[in-house]
């Protein structure tokens, strides 16, 4: 198991420390680690590639003399090898860190750590000073997040079980493009494959473990991509008018759009509230009992006396 | 992190990141390095004895790197290949990403100077990443960071909080026990000196959080009714579940389910039973049903 290790860790300095591409052959002669018949050494050395750069260390390959077009070489250009956010000072060291610590505990804790570490071998003293006493913290148990971020990374093909209204879990495919935290949930943005659109799905309906699929790089994702428009897209907002008992509905009264006092009868006001799911909002509204009365839309009005009167007789 | 659960190519990653780290942390106690990196210090010693044993190709004293680390403290020399800083990998980015986005909100409107820092550095990543992750905060971080210090001094805090059930925002005083995670919403579960009961408080719904100097003992047992309601649900399973909080075991073969909802609060419970009218029956107990149409009749009226 260290073996492994070793070779890997030999391989990188090796090909960091060369002016010149090295040739596989020079590369098994004298890295350390590379054992067996030439057909073994081979898949040893491509799985090796794999493995460094799913790490993020890119193998450039060029071939470094005319004479031998045929063999190619390897190496790695330290420009493509080092931290890559350039010079930083100590503030943006102290806001990157406190970033990262966010995630601390979370499902991508290790990916926190190893950026962490990296951040403290910059050599600069990140300064804590400078920044207010603020403890940022993400929260993503779901251990979907990392799979799904590391699928848009790669840019690979999304699979998995999908829990709909019904509660039947749905199987699908799609090419993920990004992913949000919003009102508390994760969604997660792509193009779906079988029904050619973009879908958003929130991630705690996610049944089991999403699953890539296929080669990485299958796809490009579109430039700006903007999760909150794409909201908005599949459901248009609507608008409405309702009264509110004084100082009641505290969550509806903070979303209204205009707030009069409601000229007919004292102790109530008259808002007008913009919402995207027409079902949430009658839920919203019914949440609130006799604090809050439905004006228009008529139907939505009729709807909630509808539900009143079902309710009244099924439980009277 | 176990060091059972990380593979060789993991700990190749740990190996590459520990050279730099050292180099420009010369002398740096075992123990220290050990928590910086997470390790204990047996798997952190087994890690520098593999990276001793590598080096440039020669594989001589002279191509080796020299570590030194058997008095307590570590050094390394002759790994100047190794040690500029690795760079990022997409998914750290990502997450930093993330983080800042939620770090920039943070802020108090005089900090300009740290909103624009996150922001230039938000769009540096961005050129790399591209548009792929965005996070609005719901919980305020500096809220966070005052019930951290109470809950290490062990000191009481008051709190504005707006309790979505009561419908109403007042000022409690209470004495945090611990944070945790319900249904993706941070919370702090409390002993409230308000209502003298143990009480959840949602993060994202204090308004305000003050550290007191009170210390308070707090009874040991929570000594309130559950109550236990019984819901079928017919209609709009997947939002009615949400609703109720609850998880089913296995995905209901046809289109209704019956579940338990337990709650210490029957106004809760109330409430969900009226924003689910349309979908959801409770069956009992008979006083839930008496309630839920006293509350639809009170309702009714104001619509005649």
């Amino acid at each position: 198991m260290s073996r492994k290790t070793e070779r890997l860790v030999n391989l990188t300095i090796a090909l960091l420390a060369t002016k010149r591409y090295l040739t596989k052959s020079e590369i098994f002669r004298t890295v350390d680690g590379y054992e067996g018949n030439d057909e073994s050494k081979e898949r040893m050395f491509e799985r090796d590639k794999d493995d460094l750069r799913n790490l993020g260390i890119e193998i450039e390959v060029g071939t470094f003399d005319p004479l031998f077009e045929d063999e190619s070489g390897y190496r790695i250009k330290p420009e493509n090898y080092q931290f890559q956010l350039g010079e930083v000072n100590a503030a943006e060291i102290a806001l990157l860190s406190l970033a990262a610590q966010a995630w601390r505990g979370a499902s991508l804790g290790t990916s926190a750590l190893s950026a962490l570490n990296k951040l403290h071998s910059i050599g600069i003293e990140s300064d804590s000073e400078l920044i207010p006493d603020l403890a940022p913290s993400i929260v993503s148990e779901d251990t979907n997040l990392p799979i799904v971020i590391s699928a848009i990374t790669s840019r690979t093909v999304l699979s998995f079980s999908y829990i709909n209204e019904a509660m039947q879990s749905e199987g699908r495919a799609i090419e993920p493009y990004a992913v949000a935290a919003r009102h508390g949930h994760w969604y997660l943005l792509g193009s779906d494959l079988d029904r050619k659109a973009q879908r958003i799905f929130r991630l705690d309906r996610i049944s089991g473990p999403a699953k890539l699929q296929g080669r990485t790089g299958s796809y490009e994702i579109p430039l700006n991509i903007d999760i909150d428009a794409a909201f908005s897209t599949q459901q248009p907002l609507q608008s409405a008018t309702i009264l509110l008992r004084d100082g009641r509905a505290i969550n509806l009264r903070t979303r209204t759009q205009t707030i009069t006092d409601f000229e007919t009868e004292e102790g109530w006001q008259r808002v007008t509230i913009q919402f995207r799911d027409r079902e949430r909002f009658v839920e919203e509204i019914l949440w609130y009992g006799s604090d809050v009365i439905a004006l228009e839309p008529q139907d939505l009005r009729e709807q909630i006396i509808g539900l009143l009167k079902e309710g009244f007789q099924r439980y009277g | 992190m176990a060091k059972s659960q990380s593979t060789p190519v993991d700990r190749a990653a740990r190996l590459l990141d520990l050279v730099p780290f050292i180099s420009t942390h010369q002398g740096i106690a075992i123990g220290d390095l050990a928590r910086e990196f997470e390790l204990s210090e047996n798997e952190l010693l087994s890690d520098l004895n593999t990276l001793w044993m590598c080096g440039l190709p020669g594989y001589t004293p002279l191509e080796l790197i020299d570590l030194e680390f058997e008095s307590g403290y570590v050094s390394i020399r002759n790994a100047e290949v190794l040690q500029r800083v690795r760079l990022l990998t997409k998914q750290e980015l990502v997450i930093i990403l993330l983080g800042l986005d939620i770090l920039r909100d943070s802020f108090t409107a005089d900090r300009t100077d740290l909103v624009n820092a996150v922001d230039s550095l938000i769009a540096k990543i961005r050129k790399i990443v591209g548009d792929v992750a965005t996070a609005a905060p719901i919980v305020d971080s500096s809220h966070r960071a005052i019930i951290g210090q109470a809950l290490q001094s062990r000191q009481d805090l008051e709190i504005s909080y707006h309790s979505t059930i009561r419908d109403a925002i007042s000022t409690r005083r209470i004495t945090p026990l611990d944070l945790s995670v319900d249904f993706g919403f941070e919370v702090l579960n409390a002993y409230c000196h308000s209502v003298a009961g143990f009480r959840t408080f949602r993060l994202d719904n204090m308004k305000s959080v003050t550290l007191t100097s009170a210390t308070s003992e707090i009874p040991k047992e929570r000594d309130e009714n559950e109550f236990q309601w019984t819901v079928h649900i017919s209609s709009r399973l997947r939002t009615s579940l949400e609703r109720f909080r609850e998880n089913p075991g296995d995905l209901p073969t046809d289109n209704e389910l019956t579940v338990i909802v337990k709650s210490f609060s029957q106004d809760w419970l109330l409430r969900s039973a009226l924003s689910t009218l349309g979908s959801v029956e409770v069956k009992g107990p008979h006083e839930a049903r008496t309630s839920i149409a006293k509350a639809c009749r009170q309702a009714l009226e104001l619509y005649e």
